[in-house]
């Protein structure tokens, strides 16, 4: 299902080595992404990250310092944004106030010189899709934001781009509409088998939309993997932190063996997995539903604190835990939740094997 | 209770202010249907006569044409300069962009014969002897800020997005601009133009010391007639400049909105 | 003021900056051109015209001017009048702009309608039309006859009434649009919190709204003021030779007395009058915006 190897021909979009600096500051620095033909890919990242610079890149409205990007194996990097062929969808949707609906999605095809009849049949076609064909003759001023979000969608598919780029796209839009827009435009990509990049900083979007992730930090990708190995195994600490929550704990390794570190923290002796020599510094980590209130015969890593707070969320209950200088994060359900109470004390243990480390980063990071 | 009076008030000022200003324009029209020379008020019985006289006035015809001329030349040249200057300045592409702002618009709050003085001996002072060069040359002055100061009201509030997004889907640069950007700030254009046009049309201080014995504009005619010999002919003629200038407003209302307008005036 | 959501797209710099600039630099060299050499340049001869005499610096033609009452008196007439417009159009146009902002539909199309159309009409059409209305015999004297409230007729033309009213009549639209364009986008609930704070309707005029129309109430005012102390075609048609004033002064030494020297000195000082207007109602409007 997931496409972690694109790198072979099937290829749609290559990225290699762009690098962009404005002034003194390197906004991208050597960036490799290569995209398969349908594959949804989204750059997640904090704002700064360099994400929308890149998609701009890639649409041909910045130029790359160095480096090169090819669409359908047609090297572009010098190629001007109306000869790319791509679509981009806007943050503010860009619709044109002076034109209707039908209006703003036959611009393309205009600007492209198609015969009348192709392009009322191409506008048809993709309205229907976004399920607006009942509007096309209304103004834009007339439609609502998640109308107009599905205009600009319906504007970018109508000349057949090569590529998708949503640039925040759903970022205007309220929470409830914003999820309902993320099934429906997965459908919609799905069904004509849209190569697509998504720029976002939402992190549940990216989770829910992509094939692919790519986390971005300081014009860098962090780390380039299906949406479960991005959560299950964060590659670094910094994709660690920005997706997801989790109980981070520092330590010393003292010990090492098949894999598995056996680590010295403020609140006791606790294993990980991960190669580091005895004497590094290191963060060692775990996903909160991870955590469970522990038995006695449970073993793995095991630590005991007092409940500060309980978040109450419906199926479940995040509940801090302060342990020394820790803070424990558990997503308890059920009869364990219950009886997390602020102030009383808890016994947390979690599995070895879903408990990961990474380098220390110096103590002002 | 004090709101009530404050409402009551502010209406009261308002309703008078409407009055207070249609006044003149609704006693020129009036006087000009004057059956007596002497702008009786038709009360008993209209005349149209003095219609019929407006062409037959000393000069009028060259003076209609050279005020068209200059207005609608200076207008069409600072629409062009006045937008490009105005994206530059909201774009914020080069340092002192309020600068600029600042001095394109400030002509608007010179005095007009302080210009004309000034352009009188400057032009003097370079042998521009040429009445119509020089005239063209003052109204770009005249017209320059009115448009500058619309467009960038105007630019300031486009969404340069809509030049990207026609940018990818298949417009070059300058076709982005001219079907993105220019139906989108029409009503932009359409103030900035008609005011410059009318500001142009009217202007009395600036002309007046740039005109010779044979090229005098509307306006300096005008003010010479009524010093002269007023009689209707005047008010006849005011009359039809004040229709032309209420076909312009309602067109422009039909095709943008006089509050989008009042929005862009500012 | 002009709030403007641009999406990151936009955010980030242009491709190339030095070609931009360039482009940019283009785009803005022949309006700054126009402005340098038609503008700026000629004020510059007017000012060494206004002191070069003969063969020497002098400053003769502003110790005419500056130094006789007679002239004195004529500076005093152009603020005079440029006051008396400013303060009556202000008192009308503030109240009205209010009215224009709370207006919906056709009522403020027709208000607006209102405003538009004299703003639009020729300067000189409208201070004719005073000319007829303010005559002996004319509208006003018969209104005023047959309601009762004078027996026999006034004499209003060619006297201060008839200047200042002719000249609040031509400037009064100038203050009403700023105000309004700044009340229109007051936001109501500014109020209403106040309200809720404790604060009477006098007391959140007072300390809510008026602070945050200052910027509209400086631009106005500033407006009217610059305009109407350099008015000219006003004061010709509605006093005429009685009311001297500084405007008339400058075309009386260029059109008829032959004294460009003494006409720039006065074309100078009226600048000055404007530049400092303009020059402290910038000031009070980054006061007034700054809090």
């Amino acid at each position: 299902m997931s496409r972690n190897d694109s790198d072979g021909a099937a290829s749609h979009l290559v990225v290699s080595q762009i690098s962009k600096r404005f002034g003194t500051t390197a906004v991208l620095d050597r960036i490799d992404l290569s995209i398969g033909r349908g594959e949804l890919v989204t750059l997640l990242g904090p704002s700064g990250c360099g994400k929308t610079t890149l998609l701009r890149i890639v649409a041909g409205l910045a130029t790359p310092d160095g480096g090169s990007v090819a669409i359908a194996g047609r090297d572009v990097t010098r190629t001007p944004p109306h000869r790319r062929n791509v679509g981009v969808v806007f943050q503010n949707y860009a619709l044109f106030p002076h034109l209707t609906v039908g209006g703003n999605v036959a611009f393309g095809l205009r600007v492209r010189g198609r015969p009348r009849a192709d392009i009322a049949k191409a506008v048809q076609r993709a309205l229907s899709l976004v399920h607006l064909d009942h509007l096309t003759e209304r103004p834009i001023s007339a439609l609502s934001g998640g109308q107009q979000q599905r205009v600009a969608l319906a504007r970018a598919l109508a000349v057949e781009p090569d590529v998708l780029l949503f640039d925040e796209a759903l970022s205007a839009l309220d929470r409830k509409l914003r999820e309902e827009m993320q099934g429906e435009l997965r459908r919609i990509l799905r069904e004509i088998g849209a190569t697509a990049i998504f720029v976002t900083h939402d992190q549940d979007e990216a989770l829910t939309m992509s094939d692919r992730i790519a986390v971005m930090n300081g014009g860098r990708i962090e780390h380039l993997a299906a949406p479960h190995a991005i959560y299950a195994r964060p590659a670094t600490l910094f994709t660690l932190g920005f997706v997801g929550l989790s109980t981070r704990i520092r330590g010393t390794v003292v010990g090492s063996d098949a894999g598995v570190v056996t680590v010295d923290t403020s609140v006791g002796r606790l294993q990980a997995m991960g190669q580091f020599v005895p004497g590094s510094a290191i963060v060692m980590a775990a996903r909160p539903e991870n955590l469970r209130p522990a038995s006695d015969s449970t073993d793995g890593n095991c630590v005991s604190g007092r409940v500060r707070s309980v978040v109450f969320q419906g199926s479940r209950s995040l509940v801090e835990v302060d342990a020394g200088e820790a803070t424990l994060l558990a997503e308890l359900t059920g009869a364990a939740a219950m009886g997390a109470v602020p102030g009383s004390d808890i016994r947390l243990s979690w599995p070895v094997a879903e408990t990961f480390a990474y380098p220390a980063p110096g103590p002002s990071a | 209770m004090s709101n009530r009076i404050a409402i009551a008030f502010a209406w009261t000022a308002a309703l008078g202010a409407a009055i207070f200003l249609l006044a003149p324009l609704l006693v020129i029209a009036a006087a000009s249907f004057s059956p007596t020379p002497v702008f009786d008020l038709p009360i008993d019985g209209a005349s149209t006569r003095w219609y019929g006289r407006i062409g037959r006035m000393d000069g009028f015809w060259p003076a209609l044409g050279l005020s068209l001329q200059i207005a609608a030349l200076s207008t069409a040249i600072s629409l062009v300069l006045g937008t490009l200057a105005a994206i530059t300045i909201t774009q914020k592409r080069l340092p002192g962009s309020e600068l600029m702002a600042t001095a394109l618009t400030s002509p608007l709050m010179m005095p007009g014969l302080v210009l004309g003085i000034a352009l009188l001996q400057y032009f003097r002072a370079l042998g521009l002897g040429n009445a119509w060069t020089a005239l063209l040359l003052a109204h770009l002055v005249v017209t320059l800020p009115y448009i500058a100061r619309t467009m960038i009201a105007g630019l300031a509030r486009f969404d340069f997005t809509l030049v990207e997004a026609a940018r990818t889907l298949g417009c070059t640069y300058p076709g982005a601009i001219l079907k993105a950007m220019v139906p989108a700030l029409a009503p932009s254009f359409l103030t900035a133009g008609l005011f410059a046009f009318l500001a142009s049309f009217d202007n009395y201080p600036v002309s007046i010391f740039l005109t010779d014995v044979r090229a005098k504009t509307l306006p300096i005619k005008m003010l010479q007639y009524i010093e002269e010999a007023p009689d209707p002919t005047l008010a006849a003629l005011s009359t039809l400049i004040l229709l032309a200038t209420v076909i312009l407003l309602i067109l422009s209302d039909r095709l943008v909105g006089l509050h989008r307008m009042a929005g862009t005036a500012e | 003021m002009s709030a403007i959501t641009v999406g990151p797209i936009t955010s980030a710099a242009p491709a190339s900056p030095n070609r931009e600039r360039w482009i940019a630099a283009g785009f803005a060299a022949p309006a700054m051109l126009i402005l340098l050499a038609l503008f700026v340049v000629p004020l510059g001869f007017l000012l060494a015209g206004s002191v070069l005499t003969g063969g020497g610096v002098s400053l003769a033609e502003y110790a005419k001017l500056l130094g006789t009452s007679y002239y004195l008196g004529v500076i005093w007439n152009s603020l005079r009048l440029a006051l008396l417009t400013t303060l009556i159009a202000f008192a009308i146009g503030y109240p009205a702009a209010f009215a224009l902002a709370r207006a919906t539909g056709a009522v403020r199309s027709l208000l607006l309608a209102t405003l538009f159309l004299p703003l639009a009409a020729s300067v000189i059409v409208k201070a004719f039309a005073w000319t007829i209305l303010l005559r002996s015999d004319g509208l006003v004297n018969t209104v005023l006859i047959t309601l009762g409230i004078i027996r026999e007729p006034i004499r209003m033309i060619f006297t201060e009434t008839a200047l200042i009213i002719g000249s609040v009549n031509i400037f009064l639209p100038f203050m009403i649009l700023p105000i309004y364009s700044v009340v229109a986008q007051l936001d109501r609930r500014m109020t209403d919190a106040a309200a809720t704070l404790g604060a009477s309707p006098v007391v959140a005029f007072l300390r809510v709204t008026l602070p945050l129309t200052i910027p509209g109430i400086v631009a106005g005012v500033a407006l009217v003021f610059s305009l109407s102390v350099s008015a000219y075609v006003v004061p010709t048609l509605l006093i005429g030779e009685r009311y001297p004033t500084l405007a008339s002064t400058i075309a009386k030494a260029y059109l008829l007395a032959r004294q460009p020297a003494f006409g720039a000195a006065a074309g100078v000082v009226l600048l000055v009058i404007a530049i400092a207007v303009i020059t402290l109602s910038t000031r009070l409007a980054r006061f007034g915006g700054g809090r």
